[in-house]
């Protein structure tokens, strides 16, 4: 499992890609949580390379999407293959995140918003 | 004879095989390890003083023979190391053994040399008491190897006579002799450290096990404790079969899945998976489990009875973790199956008579997400001979050797090709399969079945 990250203007970009298991969930949470604290609560995370997501990976997304609303922030998430996105149509999360086919159109809907 | 250079390394070496030799075997004595404990009694100290003791007299009889004619040798050392690891009371003891015999032996020199062996000891035994009993290490031990044999040099120059004779000796020995000890100590200290690392190293490997036994035990309990938060036997129920299995994969899960009275005629058939395994989702598992149960017994409304369970357990939870559970209430008089899926694997049920497969889906999210779900509440009619099965995902996330999954496609067709065999022995059977595609891999995930039959 890997991260990248870079910015577009006061919107962050985290790539996740491999598989987001038990394990790799630490990690990502390492980061997601250092860019909030540093105040960055504008989020994308860009999911085109990820294959699998576990219950442990859906549960950093929770903890990081309360977080952020608290400080009138979002994340939203960006190109889910389909076996990811049936992860989180089952589990119910399609609720909490809104989903984009490209990276570009969740940066701009942070512009809109 | 006159002595080589060639002559003089060979000595040298047989004279280090033999400190080190005798390093070796003396550090790993019983007594020497009471000592090293600070476990002193007579018969430890009367060892260490006769065998420090008896390698001075060694090393009075086994001086390297030098060109010049001269004889270096390391009577001191014994009683240096004596005094260093043993106190002040065994340093002693070996100087004076290995002094007396020195004075013995005779020649000019012979009070000096014999004083300097004695004081060695002494010396050695009070570098030990201010180091507390702690081994002063090696560049200690060398630092008091040099300064102790620079003073036996010094002591030879005060007390022997005549004076040009000690002179002539002492210009010729000197540095031999203080090398010549440098290097047996540095030797010595170096084969004692490599002990007190090994010893060291055992105590923790020891504590270390000690620890991993208790907690193994520790959770050895835990996974009692937890399977008996799952019911012990399916009920009895009349028109219909029920099976289930729930196997964690580690001694504690985060699945559950129960059977609840919730009328006098009518059971709540729950099966769920918290997210995560282990220890966390086994504590939070005993939380939801808890809070489904008391507010569906006695609760005929499924999704009234879970969107309260959800409210109760988000409050609880301020470590973001979910549970996805599937809720349904089973009617046995009027064959139906009331249902509500908040955020689970969809069960399937098998249609007798060729009518297909349905899934039980209904909208719906996991439970310890948010407060005020929405749970939309679905019923389905059950005919004679109509199967469902409830699974987690442990189940068709089961992975072989190639990186397979064993997945939902395999689950519903061994469920057809088994739909002859009781619920029980059907549960069985998947596990069968489970275990065989599983090729030995590991299991990764908590794993829990039930198996509805409608008789």
């Amino acid at each position: 499992m890997e991260i990248s990250e870079k910015s577009v203007g006061n919107v962050n970009i985290i790539s996740v890609s491999g598989r987001l298991d038990a394990y790799a969930a630490n990690e990502v949470e390492r980061k997601l949580d250092s860019l909030i604290t540093a105040g960055h609560v504008c989020l994308v995370v860009d999911l085109s390379r990820l294959d699998y997501i576990s219950s442990s990976g859906l549960r950093v997304l929770l903890g990081a999407i309360k977080r952020v609303k608290k400080e009138q922030g979002d994340i939203r998430l960006a190109c889910l293959q389909p076996s990811v996105k049936e992860v989180f149509d089952m589990a119910g999360f399609t609720q909490l995140f809104r989903m984009f086919d490209k990276e570009e159109e969740a940066v701009n809907s942070f512009t809109k918003a | 004879m006159e002595v080589t250079i060639g002559d003089l390394g060979l000595d040298l070496v047989e004279k280090i095989c033999v400190v080190v030799l005798f390093a070796y075997i003396v550090t790993r004595t019983r007594y020497f390890a009471q000592v090293l404990d600070r476990q002193f009694d007579v018969r430890n100290r009367v060892f260490l003083i006769l065998v420090f003791g008896g390698f001075s007299i060694y090393g009075t009889y086994s001086g390297v023979e030098l060109p010049s004619g001269a004889i270096a040798n390391i009577r001191d050392l014994g009683p240096m190391i004596a005094g260093l690891v043993g106190g002040p009371i065994v340093g002693l003891g070996a100087g004076l053994v290995g002094g007396i015999h020195r004075y013995f032996v005779g020649g000019f020199t012979a009070v000096p040399c014999a004083l300097a062996t004695v004081i060695a000891g002494l010396a050695g035994g009070v570098i030990y008491k201010w180091r507390k009993g702690e081994f002063v290490g090696i560049p200690g031990a060398v630092l008091f190897a040099f300064l102790m044999e620079s003073f036996h040099m010094g002591l030879a120059l005060l007390i022997a006579r005549p004076f040009s004779a000690a002179l002539e000796v002492v210009k010729l020995v000197s540095l031999p002799m203080i090398l010549a000890n440098m290097i047996g100590i540095a030797i010595f200290a170096l084969v004692l450290t490599n002990l007190i690392k090994e010893r060291r190293t055992a105590t923790e490997r020891d504590k270390y096990r000690r620890e991993l036994e208790r907690r193994t035990y520790e959770m050895e309990i835990a996974g009692g404790i937890q399977q008996s938060f799952l019911p012990e036997s399916p009920p009895r129920i009349e028109g219909v079969e029920l099976a289930a299995l729930n196997v964690p994969a580690k001694e504690v899960g985060g699945d559950f899945y129960d059977f609840i009275p919730v009328s006098q005629d009518k059971w709540g058939l729950v099966i769920a998976d918290v997210s995560g395994k282990g220890v966390p989702a086994a504590l939070f598992m005993a939380l939801s489990r808890t809070l489904v149960r008391a507010n569906t017994v006695g609760n005929l409304t499924a999704a009234q009875a879970i969107r309260r369970a959800n409210d109760l357990i988000v409050e609880d939870d301020r470590v973001n973790m979910f549970v996805t559970l599937f809720y349904s209430v089973l009617d046995p008089a009027g064959r139906t199956l009331t249902y509500v899926n908040a955020g689970h694997n969809p069960p399937f049920m098998l249609r007798r008579d060729g009518r297909g497969i349905a899934l039980l889906e209904a909208k719906g999210i996991a439970l310890g997400v948010m407060p005020d779900i929405g749970l939309e509440e679905r019923e389905i009619s059950l005919r004679e001979g109509d199967m469902v099965v409830l699974y987690t995902d442990g189940v068709t996330e089961a992975i072989n050797n190639k990186e397979q999954q064993f997945g939902k496609e395999r689950l519903i067709s061994i469920a057809e090709k088994n739909c002859n065999l009781p619920a029980s022995e059907l549960v069985k059977r998947i596990q069968q399969e489970i275990t065989e595609f599983s090729q030995g891999q590991p299991q990764f995930d908590d794993l829990t079945l039930m198996i509805l039959k409608v008789a």
